[in-house]
């Protein structure tokens, strides 16, 4: 009898199932397959071949060596000279204030929604989403319209009267690279900031200027406190994929700005380079382990998490 | 009791749980199966996978119908690309693979492409003598030739007749301080390296299989870069990137290919005008080489002799800008098509210094991040 038959079936399985652990496996394994195989397997890969060579065949020669790294630094000057250390530096100063502005701008504008909430939230979150509807490409090759000696905001600005000939500020450069990494990755900023001033008691905020506490500090001595989980998890969401980025400033930068992302990516692409594509980009992975281990130094996960 | 057929259910005309499940599992069957029928290819006919340039796309349906195959076409943005994507196992997925000359001899170090099957490539016999000579030289080792030529074209000097009527024809213009912040230099480091150097008289470098700068060279080459980095608007690669700055007036100057410029006269820009600097001009052809791993290579090769066929080379010119390397396709394409992208002057090839690897490239993308790190 097939009822029977359903019966049985699901009797075994509520037995197969019934131990923690296999109900572990069925939820938890296939993620950490996925893990495995598309991030921790890639991860050794790549730190393994940072100790290896590549010969002229283009094959990896599997003779650990330290050579790649000391070869980052290699030049005819001392070390703080060679490109590798030049671009190393510029890609932190960039992603650095790329996460200072994107925190100074998204601040007011989530305090704003957690005030305001409602209707005012949902459209504040939906203007600022909107763009992300479309390509990334799209939107960087927008901003390579706006900028350059002749873009859009020069263009303007000339034909304003307002000044006679382009501002080198609004060509193609670090400032553009800024404003573009700036537009991409305000929303994780923004969206973080929120998750933490949401749950903010603001009756702390009205208590402490009660007491007598000036504006500058009641944010201070009671709201970036309350809410550094916010500040730090938007700030990692934000400076991790600058460091790394490579569209953006070849787009916005026009080639005159090279990030430690189009360094590798270079390397990589002419010579098939990637023993040390492997060992520079240890200097980002480790970076970002740096910048994690800190976070957590003030923040547990939980509250990253916004739990 | 309700009965299992209508269980879960209200008035036991809507889905139950079990027709659910079967429908759901049969419409995923019919899913998979639809899936699969997608990612094997169809019918007998054999599937051959393209790497190559966006326009080669354009004459799929001709060839498929011609040939009897099908073909999937992926398309690239760079050589450089093409011949990482390779060398990192995707050999095994493409059957053919068509970069830039200088990445032909790249591929056949690192093993990855198959000798030409010359009967399967009559059209090759049409070509112009110099890239058969170009064919027998660069893509040929121990007596096979593994790669077979299909456009080309040649870099030089751009500009803006509105802004630089009567330009100087040399690459010095690139270093003119009348133009500063409207200029543009090639970013990649063997164009701009190359021009500067044949800028400064190293021609010599460029006569061995490969080019071959010393050390001192290459440095005055790298300072000479250096100088010119502060009259730059920038450094573009790629042909739509150049075509919108130099539209949009971001640039009145800059090192270029001829197609780049073409295409702009073909859109009615005829502002803009080219000259081949004295020094020398730097020429690409197109090598398309079939991998190693092909399991239809006999196939592979009859595909690219259509690219290089009178008809489809003819049109293949015409959507890229750049002369095809049998002269044979100048009969499909009419006389203004011929003058810009169709019939050469012969003696014109015998000036060019084609694209070749390099012999210390390590040391030219060193030489370039220091440029751009300056």
């Amino acid at each position: 009898m097939s009822t029977g038959h359903t019966s049985e079936t699901r009797r075994q399985l509520i037995r197969a199932f019934s131990s923690t652990r296999r109900r572990l496996g069925l939820t938890v394994g296939p993620s950490l397959v996925w893990l495995m195989l598309l991030l921790l397997a890639p991860l050794s890969f790549m730190i393994a071949v940072s100790f290896l060579k590549v010969n002229d065949a283009y094959q990896i020669v599997y003779e650990p060596t330290l050579a790649n790294y000391g070869n980052l630094f290699a030049g005819s000057g001392p070390f703080w000279q060679s490109s590798f250390f030049q671009s190393l530096v510029l890609s932190y100063e960039l992603a650095f204030v790329t996460t200072i502005v994107c925190l100074a701008l998204a601040f007011p504008l989530a305090y704003l929604l957690a005030r305001r909430g409602g209707r005012t939230f949902k459209v504040v979150i939906f203007l600022v989403l909107l763009p992300f509807f479309t390509m990334y490409l799209v939107r960087a090759y927008s901003w390579f319209l706006m900028f350059g000696s002749n873009g859009v905001i020069n263009s303007t600005l000339m034909t304003l009267g307002i000044v006679s000939e382009p501002v080198k500020l609004f060509g193609f450069g670090k400032f553009a690279i800024i404003v573009g990494l700036t537009h991409a990755y305000f929303p994780y900023m923004l969206l973080s900031l929120y998750a933490s001033l949401d749950g903010l008691d603001f009756s702390l905020v009205e208590a402490a200027r009660d007491l007598g506490a000036s504006r500058i500090e009641t944010l201070r001595d009671i709201i970036v406190p309350l809410v550094l989980p916010g500040i730090i998890s938007g700030s990692l969401f934000v400076f991790v994929p600058s460091l790394g980025a490579f569209i953006t400033p070849r787009f916005l930068g026009q080639g005159k700005v090279l990030m430690i992302g189009q360094l590798i990516e270079n390397r990589i692409d002419s010579l098939y380079a990637i023993n040390y594509g492997g060992a520079a980009s240890m200097f980002i992975v480790v970076s970002i382990v740096i910048a994690f281990a800190l976070a957590f130094r003030y923040v547990s996960i939980e509250d990253l998490g916004g739990i | 009791m309700p009965s299992h057929d209508t269980e879960g259910t209200s008035d036991g005309t809507s889905t139950n749980r079990r027709t659910f499940m079967k429908a759901a599992g049969a419409a995923g069957v019919a899913g998979l199966s639809a899936a699969a029928g997608c990612l094997g290819g169809g019918g007998g006919k054999p599937t051959i996978n393209i790497y190559t340039w966006e326009e080669y796309a354009n004459f799929k349906d001709q060839i498929e119908n011609s040939l009897d195959v099908k073909l999937e076409i992926t398309k690239g943005t760079s050589s450089a690309k093409m011949f990482s994507a390779f060398n990192s196992g995707q050999d095994a997925q493409y059957d053919i693979v068509i970069p830039n000359n200088n990445y032909i001899p790249k591929l056949l170090d690192a093993d990855l492409i198959a000798p030409v099957q010359k009967d399967a490539v009559p059209n090759f016999d049409s070509m112009y003598g110099k890239f058969k000579e170009f064919a027998n030289s660069q893509f040929s080792k121990g007596g096979e030739m593994y790669g077979i030529p299909i456009r080309f074209g040649w870099y030089g000097i751009s500009y803006d007749t509105r802004a630089i009527p009567d330009p100087k024809h040399s690459y010095s213009e690139l270093w003119n301080e009348k133009y500063k912040g409207n200029i543009v230099q090639y970013d990649n480091h063997f164009k701009a390296i190359s021009g500067t150097a044949l800028y400064l008289g190293f021609t010599d470098a460029f006569e061995g299989d490969k080019v071959s700068l010393t050390t001192d060279q290459l440095k005055q080459c790298k300072q000479k870069l250096i100088e010119e980095k502060p009259l730059l608007e920038g450094y573009i690669a790629a042909d739509p990137t150049y075509i919108k700055s130099f539209e949009q007036g971001n640039h009145t100057i800059g090192f270029s290919g001829r197609n780049e410029i073409v295409e702009m006269w073909s859109n009615g820009d005829d502002w803009v005008d080219y000259f081949v600097p004295d020094e020398g001009s730097l020429a690409w052809f197109e090598g398309a080489a079939v991998s190693k791993k092909s399991d239809n290579k006999e196939m592979a090769w009859k595909v690219i002799n259509e690219y290089i066929s009178p008809k489809i080379g003819a049109s293949l010119a015409k959507a890229g800008y750049s002369p095809s390397c049998n002269p044979k396709t100048q009969q499909n394409l009419s006389d203004a098509e011929n003058k810009l992208y169709g019939a050469v002057d012969p003696s014109r090839l015998d000036g060019f210094i084609p694209f070749k690897a390099i012999e210390n490239e390590d040391a030219w993308v060193s030489a370039w991040e220091d440029v751009k790190t300056a």
